[in-house]
């Protein structure tokens, strides 16, 4: 990264719902951001006199520090090729791409240019996950046996979710962060199986999906992946169970609002994304941990490498799903971080 | 009425004969020859005396007490001999789950009760619970509009005080033998019987590894011929100090909403200074009295009562066909 003093230059690319999550994440960590995106650039910057839009790609990536690409799926490797090329560091929301043969391309590319990319597995960087993962690495459960895993809200409603092909469906968009999750706590998945429910739209409204993936780990621990995209208005929740030799720890984001109001202007879901605990955004958290370490810093909770393997089990469970059998993977040649 | 009670191998005999008692109209006898085979375990007369039941010491002096109705609380390995025996016997029998350890046996046991003219009912107690009851006429009306897919949880402690649980031969496998089977008679149930065609199940024996030779966890998919997709979570995943034996919980994705049910969510929660612990203090209505009390208004109507023979069959299925997928690392197709 060029500038590592004064304030940081972002190019975010697109304008979508993520993204404007992380713009108030770049403002609070005193970046410049210019947004490029092929629409709701203006809309997005609107307000911000921190934040400008860049009439083209080209010129967002020229001079950025940090490229972070928060465009549909199927958009990531053009943006992230073109970040490297002109050698800017790179967030990328996940999945990092629709395959992880192009996910591990885009990967190659980043460090053959000699700039860095870290995948937005935001879950990481939730305050109750990490409490969770921190009292699990330390052996809080001893041994692992189980894991459960569930997501569940609003199905979004931009068309490019519901297509399969662009969006990777519910295990691609959605499951990935848990099924990455789950390889974070219990390791190396040597077995995917995965099913999926799809209903029918009716009435102009998209059907329910809800997708269930069994993950059997190296450490022969179990565990299971819910993944649900229910009918609008439904709340976001999220639930996590690790059953070990040592104990369980288990979280309910419903059960353990720390604040919850009926009636009055509150009948509303909190929409698509998490509500979060009272503590600061875990999206600027997780945008200050990758800042910090295109500064120089120690590496974040997150890596590269993480990103691709999150897209293969994400890929296996649609393999499943589509043949409907178990997905043997190995783990000959996965590179084995400490 | 006459109702024997034939073992107490399955401690739930305790609360079956403390609810038979209970009722005005019915006679209760029970027998459990099989405690000299539990050494160190409570049994026998001594256990029926503690109960306040009348005992006899062979299931054939049970039989000869001519009764309307048998609860078999045996060995899981057991139940079809116990059941059989009861049939010819021209007793209608309510079998403690799992109906069988083999489907082979269960379809057994459903074949002699249909020859005999009796009923053959699986103690499937959370079917009766309050929770659960409500939970499917609140699908029934269409809370959650059309069902799409379902998680599941049965988590349990590993079962202590009867040794047979985690023996194999008498209980016909572990964690998956055991709790698998409630979730699934619950989802038979909410779905009307829809059979499964797909089971993938994958287990472990992470928890208490040196002292059993069964699985302790596992999860079991399946997939029913309607689209249905299921997933349950049977482990023994509990602590041995966990404040109660487990739990069971359903989730019910439907196309216009979420149902989650919590079979034991009635509790009032604590704190013991001195011990250290949590104290959970369940209330509301149990599910055992409810239970029987379908089982004896079959005999008094002679309509047979749900769950029979064939949700035990069906749920016996799930738990076979998990095994071989789990042996396999393939679904299994039925």
């Amino acid at each position: 990264m060029r500038n590592t003093d004064g304030p940081v230059d972002v190019a975010l690319i697109g304008a979508g719902g993520i993204a404007g999550v992380h713009l108030a994440g770049w403002l609070a960590l005193g970046a410049r951001v210019r947004v490029y995106s092929t629409a709701d650039a203006e809309r997005l910057v609107a307000g911000h006199h921190l934040a400008e839009v860049a009439p083209s790609l080209q010129h967002a990536l020229d001079g950025a520090d940090v490229v972070d690409v928060c465009t549909p799926t199927f958009a990531h490797p053009d943006v992230v090729l073109a970040a490297a090329a002109a050698g800017c560091d790179v967030v990328c929301e996940k999945p990092l791409a629709s395959t992880s043969a192009v996910a591990a391309e885009m990967v190659d590319a980043c460090e053959r240019a000699g700039v860095r990319i870290f995948p937005a597995h935001v879950v990481r960087f939730f305050p109750e996950y990490t409490a969770m993962q921190r009292h699990v690495a330390a052996g809080g459960v001893g041994d692992i046996a189980v894991q459960r895993f569930t997501r569940s809200g609003s199905r979004p409603v931009r068309d490019w979710f519901a297509d399969d092909d662009l969006s990777g469906g519910i295990v691609m968009d959605q499951m990935i962060h848990d099924l990455d999750f789950a390889r974070w706590t219990a390791g190396e998945v040597e077995r995917v199986f995965a099913r999926r429910a799809v209903g029918p739209d009716e009435g102009g409204v998209r059907g329910v999906v809800s997708a269930q993936a069994i993950l059997t780990h190296a450490s022969g621990a179990v565990s299971y992946v819910t993944g649900t995209w229910a009918a609008p208005g439904s709340t976001f929740r999220t639930t996590f169970e690790v059953a070990g030799t040592g104990g369980i720890v288990h979280h309910d984001s419903v059960a353990r609002a720390p604040l919850a109001i009926d009636g009055g202007a509150a009948g509303e879901s909190r929409g698509l994304l998490p509500g979060t605990a009272f503590t600061e955004s875990p999206f600027l958290t997780e945008l200050r941990a990758f800042l910090t370490a295109f500064r120089g810093g120690p590496p974040p909770p997150v890596s590269a490498h993480d990103g691709v393997q999150a897209v293969r089990l994400a890929e296996a469970a649609n393999a499943s799903i589509a043949s409907g059998q178990a997905v043997e993977l190995s783990n000959d040649d996965v590179e084995v971080l400490a | 009425m006459k109702i024997g009670v034939l073992s107490f191998a399955h401690l739930h005999a305790a609360s079956y004969v403390q609810n038979l008692l209970a009722m005005p109209d019915v006679d209760v006898l029970a027998t459990d020859p099989g405690h000299a085979e539990r050494p160190g375990e409570s049994g026998g007369p001594e256990l029926a005396a503690e109960f306040g039941v009348d005992y006899v010491d062979s299931i054939d002096g049970l039989l000869a007490w001519r009764p309307d109705g048998v609860v078999v609380c045996s060995e899981n390995a057991h139940h079809r001999a116990h059941v059989e025996r009861a049939a010819a016997a021209g007793a209608h029998v309510l079998c403690e789950k799992p109906l069988a350890t083999s489907v082979a046996d269960a379809e057994a046991m459903v074949r002699a009760c249909a020859e005999a003219g009796v009923h053959l009912m699986v103690a499937y107690p959370v079917r009766f619970s309050p929770a659960f009851t409500a939970l499917r006429e609140a699908v029934e009306k269409g809370a959650v509009g059309a069902v799409r897919a379902i998680t599941g949880t049965n988590n349990g402690r590993l079962p202590a005080g009867r040794a047979w649980f985690t023996d194999p031969a008498l209980a016909g496998g572990g964690a998956m033998t055991d709790h698998t089977v409630h979730v699934a008679d619950l989802v038979d149930s909410l779905l009307s019987g829809t059979p499964a065609v797909s089971v993938y199940a994958q287990s472990n024996r992470v928890l208490h590894h040196d002292d059993v030779s069964v699985e302790t966890a596992g999860l079991v998919s399946v997939e029913y011929e309607n689209g249905v997709v299921m997933t349950v979570d049977c482990s023994w995943s509990k602590p041995d100090t966990y404040p109660t034996w487990g739990g069971l919980t359903l989730q019910v994705v439907g196309s216009a909403g979420v149902a989650d049910m919590d079979a034991f969510g009635q509790r009032v929660d604590g704190f013991a200074a001195e011990q250290g612990t949590q104290v959970w203090l369940p209330y509301g209505a149990g599910a055992d009295d409810a239970l029987l009390d379908a089982f004896l208004e079959g005999i008094r109507t002679g309509v047979p009562p749900q769950p029979d023979g064939m949700v035990g069959v069906r749920t016996a299925q799930i738990v076979e066909a998990g095994y071989a997928s789990a042996a396999s690392g393939q679904p299994v197709r039925l």
